[in-house]
Formats: C-alpha cells, structure tokens, sequence
C-alpha cells in the first residue's frame, strides 16, 4: 500500500515538476521590469495617471516598450514644468495578462491612489475586463489595446490609440480593388488579432467587389505554413491577404517563396517590423502592407510637425533605451500625450471634466497618427493617417 | 472534559474563522483588498472540489481550469444573453459543468497517475480551442462582456462588498459540504480507494463509481467558481483558463496536503495573496512586489519541489505529524 502510494507522488512529481519547468521557462521571457511609477518628486499636488500594462505574461513583449515610453514621456513632461504646473504622478500596475488582474489593478489604482485617468491596457481582453469598475468610477480610460471591439463595443469613457482592424481592413481593400483582385486568400493567426482582421475582413470584402477563396489560419509558434499555402495555391486566389502581428508572418513569406506562389502577398500594420524584413530575406521583396506614417516620416515632409513629432520621439527612444521604439512604444506615446494635452485643457482636474476634454482632442500629432476624437469617434484616425508600404531592396517605400 | 473541548476546538475554529471571514466587509471598506480576498474565496471554491477529487480519491486533473471556463461562460451567457436571473444562471452554469465532468470522468477515470493527467490536460486543451472558436457564445478572443453585477432584491450593497459577500457565503457552505464528504462515508470510501483499490473493492465499494461521483463534484465546484466569476468580474476571456490556472490550482492542493480540507484551503489563500502581496502588505517596497510578480512562476514550482522532496502529504501532512507528536508526548 505505502509503495503504491509512493509511487504515485512521484509519478505526480514528474508531471508537476515539467509543467511546472515549462511554465517558469514561458514566465522568465522577460524577468526584467518593477512596477515602480516615475517622475522627479513632485513638489505639490501632483495629477495622478494610472496604467494597467502586462509586463509579465504572455504580453510582457508588448507591456515592455510601453512602459518604457510612458516612464520616458512623463519624465520629459515633468522637467519642462508638467502640465498647468502640475507635475504627473504615474502610478504602473502589471496586469500579468490577465483580465481579472487588470481589474483589480484598476480598483486599486482608481481607489488607493485616486487616479484621474488610466492608460491601458496592453491587450483586448485586460482592457475589456477593466471597463465595469472603470465605469463605475467614471475614470476616463485611453487603451493601448488593438481589438476592434474596445471601441465597437461602445463606452464613453474609453478611449482607443492603436489602429483599429475596422480603419485598416477597407484602406487594405480599396488598395486590392484599385489593383483589380477580385478574389483573395486569407491567412492569419488564430490569436485575437488575427481572428479580428479575418472576421472584418470577410464582412466589407462584398462591399469592394472581392471574394475570399480560402481562410487558412496557424497558431502563434507554427515553423511551417505550406500545407495552408498549397491549399491557397490551389483556390485560384489573386492575392494572399495576411493577417498577423506575430514572427511567423517570415515564414509564410518564405514558405511563399520556396512553394513558387507568384501572386501578391499583402500583410498588416502587424508587420511594421524589422524583424519581418530580416526574418524573410529576399522572400520580403514586393511585400506590401498598410500602416501609419511613422515607418517613413519623411512622408509627412521633412519640417512639417508630424515629421517633427516622429522624429523627436524615435531619437530619444533610441538614446534612452538603445534601440528604436516598435508601434507598440508609438501607442503609448499617443495616450499619454492625448490625456497630458486634454490636461492642459481643463480648469479643475476631476475624472469627468478630463474625460470631455479628451473628447475634444481635435488633430492632435502623434507617433501613429493625427487624433481627432468625437462623441461617436473615440479611435480618432482616419484612413487618411495610413500609407501603403512596399519592401524593397530591404527597405520601407511608400506605394503612392 | 478535555477531551471533548478538543474534539470540538476544529469545528469552533472554523466556525469562529467562517464569522471573521464574512464580517470583514464591516471593517475593511478598500475595495481593492475586498476584490482581492474575492478572488481568493473563488479560489478556494475550487480547491475544496480538487482536495476532494486529489487529496482524499488521489485523482489528478490538470485541467479543472476549463470547468471553472465552463462555469464562467454558461453563467456570463446566460445572464447577459440570455436574460436569465442569475440564481437559476448559477445553478445551471453548476450543473453544465458537472455534466461536463461526468462526461470526462466516465471514459477517463480508469486510467491513473499520469495517463489520467494527460486525459484531463487534452479535455483542457480541447476546451481552450471551443472557448475561443463558440464565438456566439463565448465573444471568441474578444471575451464575453456586459455580464451584470448580481443585484439582491431589496439589499442594497455596494458592489465590492456584495461579490465579496456573495463569493464568501458561497465559499462557506461549499466548505462545510466539503467537511462532510471528508468526514463522512463518501470521504471514507474515497480514502480507502486511494490506499488500495483492491481492498476498497473487497469492502464492497464501487471504485468507479467513486471516482465518477469525486470527479464530477469537483467538476461541479469549479463551475461554480466560474460562474461566480462571471458575475463579480463581469467579463470572461479565454485567457483566464489556460493550463497554468490548472497548475497553480494543483499546486494549491499540493501543497495544502492530501486527507484534508483546511491545508488546501490555506494553500489557496496563501499562494492567490502571492499575487497581490502588495493588498496584505502595503508597506513592501515596489521593487519586492516586482520581483514577487516576476518569480511568481518559479515561486510556484519551488514550493511543489520542495513539498514533493521534504512534505509530499503538504501542510496537512505536517499539521498532522505535529499533532501526533505532541499527543505522543502528552
């Protein structure tokens, strides 16, 4: 009896113990982060401002840059004197990406510390689960979250920086139509950003004339789409529509390449980065996707305050913390500007008086594009605001 | 005399522990610190169910994170979409996520040890897929929002501190049904079966039936968690089921030891206040909170070595030896 007993610990032991393994290896990805709020001391009454960031968990990529680029903004906002001469108190909680975190992390931020506003959250799902207790307080919240659904599913006091799907699907798909594709192939990844960018993309396609032949998605850590892209290859598609933020979108570029598929690969504001380019080599020629103007800042013409504003913030991202700030980074750097700006603005600072002068951010220049908010509008860009890029010869160029 | 005070000290401990628990919100008005003391009264629903299932029936599940899922989505469907009074929601949501164990149980509890761990590993993985393909019911990746705050007809308390009172009540009775599974003929059963099938079988128990009845109420309790879940958070998203909710869930029972249900129940609060070190001690510096929040993982997995290593029966077991060394001494 003892025996059996013992060996079904240690049976469970083993078990444990791997799990276990596997899951501090997933949680030590980025070890580095504290939690402590910025800013130089303040003299008296400082404005307090909350953020729900994910800087451990499977966020904490994301959570990183942000929070690097709000310590660095609120600094620079407090030595040239803060804002009406108050200086900003930040106070940053980790959500660890989770919504119920999050939530928690808004109560405490809302009620020990008494905030006036809230950046966050990192994701959809950590922003989605705030909303009850940041309506209840009604503290204006300014997510850096890209899921359609935090301004589709409307709420007064939330506020959205990142591109949504919603403005870069129909951008996207005008594109495709002027070219004359009429029929597409969709491959994403199944995480959120992905299912989001495939759901509208399938709802507005009729509205340009463009069919959707196949819908082929991989998860988040696949090495190989080519049995996705053979099925693509054989649907007749004109075009592969990619929607994903992740490092595979090198390998289905690759994979692309080596299956000898001649048709147009078009990805995503998910692939305004680096890595893409270095990830899939020659594969990365002729790839073309939509995004802001940021990538390429000469585009708002060199001098004019957009080229300015992107610029400034690019270089002292990259003094401060050594290399160049992501779309993530630019997504703070939006909402804590936009809440500081609307600061300016408001003759007594409560939560609600903040909450309208937010509203009324009116072409208001930031990293990933020109803000201009309305009772009905709380993601404030329009198409406008995006350009489509062409990889070549290693390099961003803007399609005219 | 003596002897009968100290049969009964337990139940006057936990009695006394029960009035403490549930009068709290007269004195603590932070709602942070009520939100975090929810969230460890959910925890603690569940855990009663798996030191059930694992600590007295010796069952392993690596997945009772997707009944707490199950839970959380059938209540959160059906009170923001359906309509439903959230009583009849809860108790539905309960009875979904017991079908739903009863469904597992049945084809998997002849397996043991590891192969039941992977059984329930591959149901968890299963539902972790349906939580976010079901999007009409669960809001796919996005979650599922709008889930209203239980109202409680003429009471009316602010919200914190009803899903505070709401959690804990519950936590309270599921705690005393629990003790008397323990205590009882079922816990009996269940003890024995662990210690060997064979001889469990010549006593005339149904070792199948046992492990069914032990697996589907605990089903059942993380469904209820989850659907109280639903209701005090009021959001549900299919990240909050994942595989290492079903570790740190194992993880509590482990280390509050097997044949007991007040060892897993103080694992559980311990290791959910981990989390928020910051609720219990607000004078710690940031930087140790940090570093708490960025080992919690390892944390985690050091206390399961060391408890496997030096404790493999946990608090419980500890607790025990204790006691029979000073009652030896005595």
């Amino acid at each position: 009896m003892a025996t059996t007993k013992r060996t079904g610990g240690r049976i469970l032991g083993t078990i444990i113990l791997v799990l276990v393994a596997a899951l501090s290896i997933a949680g030590c990805a980025t070890p580095a982060g504290d939690t402590s709020g910025g800013g130089a001391a303040p003299p008296k009454e400082p404005v307090k401002i909350g953020a729900v960031l994910s800087l451990t968990g499977s966020y904490a990529g994301l959570g990183a840059p942000e929070k690097n680029t709000l310590l660095m903004e609120v600094a620079a906002i407090n030595a040239a004197g803060g804002v009406n001469g108050r200086q900003i108190e930040l106070f940053i909680e980790d959500d660890a990406t989770d919504p119920a975190k999050a939530q928690a992390a808004a109560v405490k931020l809302i009620e020990q510390y008494g905030v006036v506003a809230l950046i966050g959250a990192t994701g959809t799902g950590q922003t989605m689960g705030m909303r009850g207790d940041v309506d209840r307080a009604g503290v204006p919240q300014v997510s850096v979250a890209g899921g359609t659904v935090i301004t589709a599913q409307f709420d007064p006091l939330v506020f959205q920086t990142p591109w949504s799907n919603s403005l870069v699907v129909p951008f996207t798909l005008e594109r495709l139509k002027k070219d004359g594709v009429a029929k597409i192939a969709l491959i994403a990844d199944s995480g959120g950003f992905g299912k989001d960018g495939i759901d509208v993309i399938k709802k507005l396609a009729p509205d340009y004339g463009i069919t959707v032949s196949s819908e082929q998605l991989f998860n988040a850590g696949d090495t190989d789409m080519t049995s996705q892209l053979t099925k693509i290859k054989g649907s007749g598609a004109q075009a592969v529509v990619m929607w994903t933020a992740g490092k595979e979108a090198a390998i289905v570029a690759s994979n692309m390449k080596q299956l000898g598929m001649t048709v147009p690969l078009v990805g995503s504001h998910g692939n305004a980065r680096r890595e893409f380019i270095t990830g899939a080599g020659p594969a990365a020629e002729g790839f073309t996707f939509a995004a802001g103007k940021v990538l390429s800042p000469d585009q708002y013409g060199t001098g004019s305050p957009e080229y300015k504003v992107a610029t400034d913030f690019i270089d002292r991202y990259t003094k401060q913390y050594g290399s160049a700030p992501d779309t993530f980074a630019g997504h703070a750097y939006d909402a804590i500007h936009i809440i500081a700006n609307a600061l300016g603005t408001v003759d007594e600072v409560t939560p609600s008086k903040l909450r309208d002068a937010i509203e009324q951010t009116k072409g208001f220049v930031g990293v990933g594009g020109t803000f201009t908010f309305s009772p009905t509008d709380h993601n404030g860009m329009k198409a406008t605001d995006l350009v489509t890029y062409e990889v070549t010869g290693g390099e961003w160029t803007v399609l005219k | 005399m003596g002897g009968a005070w100290r049969r009964h000290l337990p139940a006057i401990v936990s009695a006394a522990l029960a009035v403490v628990v549930l009068a709290l919100p007269l004195a603590v008005s932070d709602r942070y610190l009520l939100k975090v003391f929810m969230f460890v009264g959910l925890n603690v629903i569940t855990v009663a169910g798996l030191a059930v299932l694992f600590g007295l029936a010796g069952q392993v599940s690596l997945g009772h994170a997707a009944f707490v899922g199950i839970g959380a989505y059938a209540c959160g469907f059906l009170t923001a979409r359906a309509g439903w009074p959230w009583p009849a929601a809860v108790v539905a949501a309960v009875a979904i996520a017991a079908a739903g164990g009863l469904a597992l149980a049945l084809p998997t509890l002849r397996l043991r040890g590891h192969y039941l761990g992977m059984a329930t590993l591959g149901f968890s993985m299963i539902l972790g897929i349906a939580f976010v393909e079901a999007k009409a019911i669960t809001g796919g990746n996005d979650g599922l929002s709008g889930i209203p705050l239980p109202a409680f007809g003429a009471l009316d308390l602010d919200p914190a501190t009803a899903s505070y009172l709401l959690v804990w009540g519950t936590a309270v009775l599921v705690l005393l049904l629990a003790s008397g599974i323990v205590r009882g003929r079922p816990g009996r059963a269940m003890t024995a079966l662990h210690g060997s099938e064979m001889g469990a079988q010549a006593c005339g128990i149904d070792p199948i039936r046992v492990k069914v009845t032990a697996f589907t109420l605990s089903a059942a309790l993380a469904g209820l968690s989850g659907a109280l879940y639903a209701l005090t958070v009021g959001f549900v998203s299919p990240t909050s089921f994942a595989l290492e909710t079903s570790i740190i869930l194992l993880a509590m029972v482990v280390l509050g030891g097997t044949r007991s249900l007040a060892g897993p129940v103080l694992a559980a609060v311990l290791l959910t206040l981990l989390t928020y070190v910051d609720a219990i001690l607000p004078g710690l510096s940031k930087e140790a909170v940090a570093f708490l929040q960025d080992w919690k993982g390892d944390i985690y997995g050091v206390v399961i070595v060391a408890v496997m290593l030096f404790a493999p029966a946990g608090i419980a077991g500890v607790a025990r030896t204790v006691r029979t060394r000073l009652g030896g001494s005595s």
